[in-house]
């Protein structure tokens, strides 16, 4: 009885703290002139899966975070102020747990309760997806989502307060085919993919590009996020006689699938694995694995630069990056995490918009800067262009191959058009 | 013909992972009456454990052994701190208390370890040989190995042990048991340290081809359970039969039933596995229980 | 002495009511969207509580209803696509075509849902404890992947997404507001149905077979019929919620059901307290809240939550299972009780405000 009067006590008491912050309004220093814009502060979210089995994307928003403490300490050189034309940037994101559901609450709460000027680079396809209608409907900028979904750059007409940011799966799908087409028009190919937008996305594109050799794939083969194994899969693959194989996976599933077919004695001559999933990690732990005999030549695709790589120890970009994450990551912070980076290359194309859109800027001042998107973004690969116009929307869509070698990846070949 | 025996090795294989846990969660229900959620997120828990001492040098057989022993001594923790409070409330509350265990050990893990998934060691060498066109490797041989050497293990402990008829005497009767002089509250948390011993080899034997990363049981935890309820919650060695019979099954649907496809090899699988209950509710192996009014 | 009871509920009831239709005074957008949620989770609670609380059976699955309802009632507002696949003709009084007004699939999304409820009873009847759990968990594992099988109806992965939501009826009351008093409403009623089928003789009879089945057997108490019933009701009560969840997030895919959404609802039903009506509204508030909470705890001192708001959430349900096993309802019960003891009475025995099972295991 004791213990559950003292147990009610303190749920009361938590209830309470919780509803006194809860309901605290914000004190705003000067009246704002757009929402989530005053004299002092611009306020950005997102939504990310911080939580569960896509969390290995959480380092994400923490190296946008952390661009965005260094942007707000730095002078900058053209006017000497602090943040963007003085204004420092107030980044807020909630853990969605990866449903779409979710998304769409911690949405609301960003627009509703923190009033955000614009969301920035929310996770997930299908979440993106959800909260689409509602962003374009209340006319907020929905900006470089972190999916590589093509519908972003493709239905702005219907969604004008949509746009995406990285290349899409299906250019870089598309990328795979053709390179296969010129390289290897007699390979037999077998396909591994995950069973959702994404796999078939890539699936999708790599048709388009191998064109009339689409014949080639002789094997499609896909797996459940819910699939322990993919031994009955790949057994299929191995007996197809394939000598291609490519991989249209999430990192866990990767290693995975490389190491099963180690055991079940399938080495194909080539192997792709697409760019999300082609993270040093995920090679660190094949090579563990299946031996490094057997990663080596895996062919993939990037856009940025990879700051683990020697060539670039002493690129300035990517000893700012480290330096950044230094100062302002989280503490502990394995800096070489490409998530990270990834995290940072966005902001940095974020903070350019917002200056773009100007010393007084509204919502629809930045939606226009998003199709005036012409410049060169130092973490991306040299000679890729942040490029978009009134019928472009695709703002990166260069990307470059790149093949594995004894623990780094080595970019070939030249700069290629995704679109 | 190979590429059918492929398919039944390869099921053999992966049903070895899921009899590993699923033996863990029948020894607990067997010793407590409690089904335990959060075995899987205890047997993740360990294998990092390992991976940690293996990463600061130790090499695998002394990681193995020293995790056992954390993993005893965390199974007995769980018992006596979290499980005791509430062991004569009704089965729901138990069963809160270790799904808010599974969430709670899932985010630590995450939050300790990270999410990138990491390579773990084998004991056995990473080879593979053919027998009659079909390639098998070690690491499964190996597996199934020491599946079936633990419930020999167990079975022998729980037959010709006095530790072990205590226990099963526990399971039993506790008044009954109290009244013959069996320390009780010793037994029930003996129980859990060797279910989460269990769990910690199960994890051990899958992390090299699961791979280890923080959902890694979340999975297999579902497989598990099901091949448990399906032998017989309370027989070790339906336990194993069925995560075998489980493992072959999803297999041989996936690879030659096109319905199925790939999104309901699990569903149907789950399916079968509910006809075979309706049939008899006990499991293959289970006891038929007697209820008197 | 009954009517003093009942006089006092039906008291807290009303006064429940009008702190429910007066709370938007008080409230920002936002929060009305949110207190909408623990609505659509209270009557999912309920028809879960009335499956396990009042009628003892483990349902994992609860998840996999409120999914169910969800589609259905998110294929109806879209109009033909998902009926077409089965060569339906739908009857010409029913507003289809440009797809059926939101507020209507709501009780045909519950019957649908309710009738699979129905039929899945019947198998659970042979099946009790372990197994049970089992095989309702397998129903909340299977949906997901059911739902991306049949994609040319469910619409797979990418899902469905619905019209924004619209006051109904030309009524001048803003989108929010409407949504809310929709789904509160919806609650009301529904609360009421069920206190009045627990309080009667069907009730009863789940409360016997709870108890003590084969007990119940011997007094003419016919367990297929009523346990079946207990699957069907609760089925129901979750396919509205899911319906209700659909309209409000103008989405639905796999994922928003995932088999950690059965979990949560079967424990939030324990901490709100099992066989309590009362109860049930701590665990809506719960399963709304604590997740909100656990992200960015106000009294926590360290940035430690940010980075795993699951070990909060857990080590909650712990600490709340350890010290409140009856739920919080359980609590509440003892509270009053003892209030009561003190209150000069002619019986001094006082009417329960909930009711607590005994200490037996559920089946």
């Amino acid at each position: 009885m004791k213990r559950g009067l003292i147990v009610l006590a303190a749920l009361l008491i938590v209830a309470v703290a919780s509803l006194q912050s809860a309901l605290a309004t914000t004190e705003k220093k000067a009246a704002p002139t757009e929402t989530g814009i005053t004299s002092t502060r611009i306020s950005l979210g997102g939504t990310f899966p911080l939580s569960g089995p896509a969390s290995l994307y959480a380092p994400i928003p923490r190296g946008m975070e952390a661009y965005f403490k260094y942007i707000n300490a730095r002078k900058a050189k053209a006017d000497g102020k602090r943040g963007v034309y003085g204004r420092q940037i107030a980044w807020k994101y909630y853990d969605d747990e990866y449903n779409p559901a979710k998304t769409v609450q911690f949405t609301n709460q960003l627009l509703l309760q923190d009033k955000v000027y614009a969301l920035v680079g929310s996770l997930g396809t299908e979440h993106n997806q959800a909260i689409r209608p509602l962003m374009n409907q209340r006319k907020v900028p929905h900006i470089l989502v972190s999916t590589g979904a093509s519908y972003w750059g493709l239905q702005y007409k219907d969604f004008p307060w949509t746009s995406g940011w990285q290349p899409d799966y299906i250019a870089e799908g598309r990328t795979y085919g053709e390179w296969i087409k010129k390289n290897a028009p007699r390979a037999k190919i077998a396909v591994f993919l995950q069973n959702d937008d994404y796999g078939k996305d890539y699936l999708r594109g790599l048709k388009i590009g191998l064109g009339r050799l689409r014949t080639l794939i002789v094997s499609e083969q896909s797996y459940e996020v819910t699939d322990a194994g993919y031994g009955s899969q790949l057994t299929r693959q191995k007996a197809s006689g394939a000598d291609t194989w490519v991989l249209l996976t999430t990192p866990t599933p990767t290693v995975r699938a490389l190491a099963t077919a180690k055991a079940l004695n399938w080495k194909p001559d080539t192997i792709v694995i697409n760019s999300v999933a082609a993270t040093d990690g995920v090679m660190r732990a094949a090579t563990a694995s299946a031996g490094a005999e057997f990663v080596n030549g895996a062919v993939s695709s990037a856009y940025l630069k990879n700051p683990n790589l020697p060539k670039y120890s002493n690129d300035r970009s990517v000893k700012l990056y480290r330096s950044i994450m230094q100062r302002y990551g989280p503490s502990g912070a394995d800096a070489n995490n490409t998530f990270f980076y990834y995290g940072v290359a966005k902001a940095y194309d974020t903070v350019r918009l917002l200056y773009l859109a100007g010393k007084n800027p509204t919502r629809a001042s930045l939606m226009r800067a998003t199709q005036k998107m012409n410049w060169v973004n130092p973490f991306a690969l040299k000679g890729v262009k942040v490029k978009t116009g009134s019928r472009d929307r695709f703002p990166i869509s260069q990307i470059k191959l790149i093949r594995y070698n004894n623990g780094t990846w080595n970019e070939f070949g030249g700069l290629i058009k995704g679109r | 013909m190979a590429e059918f025996l492929q398919q039944v090795v390869s099921g053999l294989a992966v049903g070895a992972i899921y009899a590993s846990l699923a033996l863990a969660l029948v020894l607990i229900y067997r010793a407590t009456d409690v089904l335990n959620f959060a075995q899987g997120e205890m047997a993740t828990f360990t294998t990092y454990v390992a991976w940690t001492l293996m990463n600061h040098g130790l090499s695998y057989w002394p990681a193995f052994a020293l995790t056992l022993a954390i993993a005893f001594a965390g199974g007995v923790g769980v018992e006596r701190v979290l499980i005791r409070p509430v062991e004569r409330r009704p089965e729901v509350v138990i069963v809160i208390v270790t799904i808010g265990l599974l969430i709670a050990l899932n985010g630590l893990t995450g939050w300790i370890w990270g999410a990138d998934v990491k390579a773990f060691d084998s004991p056995f060498p990473n080879d593979t040989f053919e027998v009659g066109g079909v390639t098998i490797s070690t690491q499964d041989v190996g597996t199934f190995g020491v599946c079936l050497a633990t419930v020999l293990l167990l079975w022998a402990f729980f037959r010709f042990t006095t530790l072990g008829l205590a226990m099963r005497a526990v399971a039993n009767n506790q008044n009954a048991s109290r009244l013959v002089g069996v320390r009780v509250g010793w037994m029930l948390a003996l129980g859990w340290g060797l279910a989460a011993v269990l769990g910690a080899v199960a994890g051990m034997m899958a992390a090299p081809t699961v791979f280890l990363d923080p959902s890694m049981m979340l999975v297999i935890l579902i497989y598990a359970f099901a091949a448990a309820v399906l032998g017989g919650i309370d027989s070790p060695v339906g336990a194993v039969v069925g995560g075998l019979a489980l493992g072959v099954i999803i297999n041989l649907l996936g690879a030659y039933v096109d319905f199925v496809g790939s999104e309901l090899r699990l569903p149907t699988a789950l399916a079968v596995l509910l006809l075979v209950l309706l049939i008899r509710p006990s499991g293959l192996f289970g006891h038929v229980v007697v209820r008197r009014v | 002495m009954r009517h003093a009871g009942l006089v006092s509920k039906l008291v807290l009831l009303l006064a429940a009511a009008a702190l429910v239709a007066v709370l938007p005074r008080f409230m920002g957008e936002f929060r009305l969207s949110q207190f909408t949620f623990v609505a659509i989770y209270f009557i999912a609670l309920l028809g879960l509580n009335i499956l396990t609380g009042y009628n003892g059976q483990i349902s994992l699955g609860h998840g996999a209803f409120m999914g169910i309802g969800a589609y259905v009632s998110a294929l109806l507002s879209l109009g033909e696509p998902g009926l077409e696949l089965f060569a339906l003709d739908p009857p010409g009084w029913l507003p289809l075509g440009d797809g059926m007004r939101p507020v209507f699939t709501i009780p045909l999304a519950g019957l649908v849902t309710g009738l699979i409820g129905f039929a899945f009873g019947f198998p659970a009847l042979r099946l009790a404890g372990v197994s049970l759990a089992l095989a309702t968990f397998a129903v909340a594992v299977s949906l997901p992947s059911i739902a991306k099988r049949f994609d040319e109806v469910t619409g797979g992965g990418g899902g469905l997404s619905l019209n924004l939501p619209v006051t109904p009826f030309g009524l001048d009351v803003s989108t929010r507001h409407w949504l809310y008093y929709e789904a509160w409403g919806t609650a009301g009623i529904l609360l009421l149905v069920a206190w009045l089928l627990v309080r009667g003789r069907v009730g009863r009879a789940w409360r016997a077979i709870r108890d003590g089945q084969i007990a119940a057997v011997s007094s003419g108490v016919s367990p297929a019929a009523y346990k079946t019933l207990a699957f069907g009701v609760s089925a129901f009560y979750a396919g509205v919620a899911g319906a209700l969840l659909a309209i409000e997030v103008s989405f639905v895919n796999p994922d928003t059901f995932p088999v950690s959404l059965s979990i949560l609802l079967f424990a939030s039903v324990v901490v709100g307290g099992l066989g309590s009506l009362v109860g049930v509204i701590f665990g809506a508030l719960l399963i709304q809240f604590l997740p909100i909470y656990a992200q960015d705890p106000p009294l926590l001192p360290f940035d430690f939550s940010k980075q795993a708001p699951s070990v909060v959430f857990g080590v909650f349900l712990i600490v709340i299972m350890i010290a409140l096993p009856g739920g919080v309802a359980g609590l509440l019960h003892r509270l009053v009780r003892a209030a009561a003891n003190r209150l000069p009475t002619r019986h001094n025995t006082s009417e329960r405000l909930a009711v607590s099972p005994p200490g037996g295991k559920a089946q």
